[in-house]
């Protein structure tokens, strides 16, 4: 895995500039570009959470990436889509996921973007787990 | 002899994230998460997701020796 892949886990943090930048340069057809970068909160509920600590089920979960790359390509009227998710432990305020949309025209991005991000919730077997003062609780719902 | 893996509260839940188990032929899904909680008291009603050999699968698949059937809560990735 190269960090040019367009569908990458990994433990270090990224770019959102230079992701950004990546997707801009691959064509000239690229009219509008939208990107959602997932941070970690320092709260959840009326806990503080001091961090977040991910698990993937390695193998499947860079699959179920890819599949959902293709299926939003398939979906959405988008020249490309970078797809990168963070597994490792996070600090409040830092970044977890991004995924960023490229098109002609931005309305087709803008769904994308969101369409990605709210399947990614639900079909791709990453969890986290919250590391409060009062001890850690593992996340079972995804708002 | 298949390979069980377990993942987010499941794995704190049953004190492992992995095991290895014996199983009847034909044996299904559902066979399978029987003979878990029997095993694992303190393992969770639900809801899971399972996957064999990494794809997502249900109640009625059917396991075969060597598979590695993964017991997966919500996910809650993002």
């Amino acid at each position: 895995m190269t960090r040019t892949d367009r569908v990458r886990i990994q433990a270090e943090d990224f770019s959102l500039a230079d992701e950004v930048q990546l997707l801009q340069d691959s064509s000239k057809r690229i009219g509008a570009i939208v990107p959602f970068l997932g941070i970690a909160r320092d709260f959840s509920g009326d806990a503080e959470v001091k961090s977040i600590e991910f698990e993937e089920y390695k193998g499947m979960a860079l699959k179920a990436l890819k599949a959902l790359r293709e299926a939003a390509l398939e979906k959405f009227d988008i020249i490309d889509l970078t797809i990168v998710h963070r597994v490792t432990t996070v600090g409040a305020g830092d970044n977890i996921v991004l995924i960023i949309a490229a098109s002609e025209h931005r309305k087709a991005a803008f769904e994308a973007c969101e369409w990605t991000i709210d399947t990614l919730k639900e079909t791709v077997p990453i969890w986290k787990k919250e590391i409060t003062p009062d001890g850690e609780s593992w996340v079972t719902e995804h708002p | 002899m298949i390979k069980v893996l377990f993942f987010g509260i499941l794995s704190t839940k049953c004190k492992t994230k992995e095991l290895e188990l014996d199983i009847t032929s034909a044996a299904t899904v559902k066979d399978l998460i029987a003979i878990l909680k029997e095993r694992f008291s303190d393992m969770p009603d639900g809801p899971f997701i399972i996957a064999v050999n990494e794809t997502q699968a249900t109640l009625d698949t059917i396991i075969n020796d060597n598979d590695e059937v993964a017991v997966m809560p919500p996910f809650s990735g993002g």
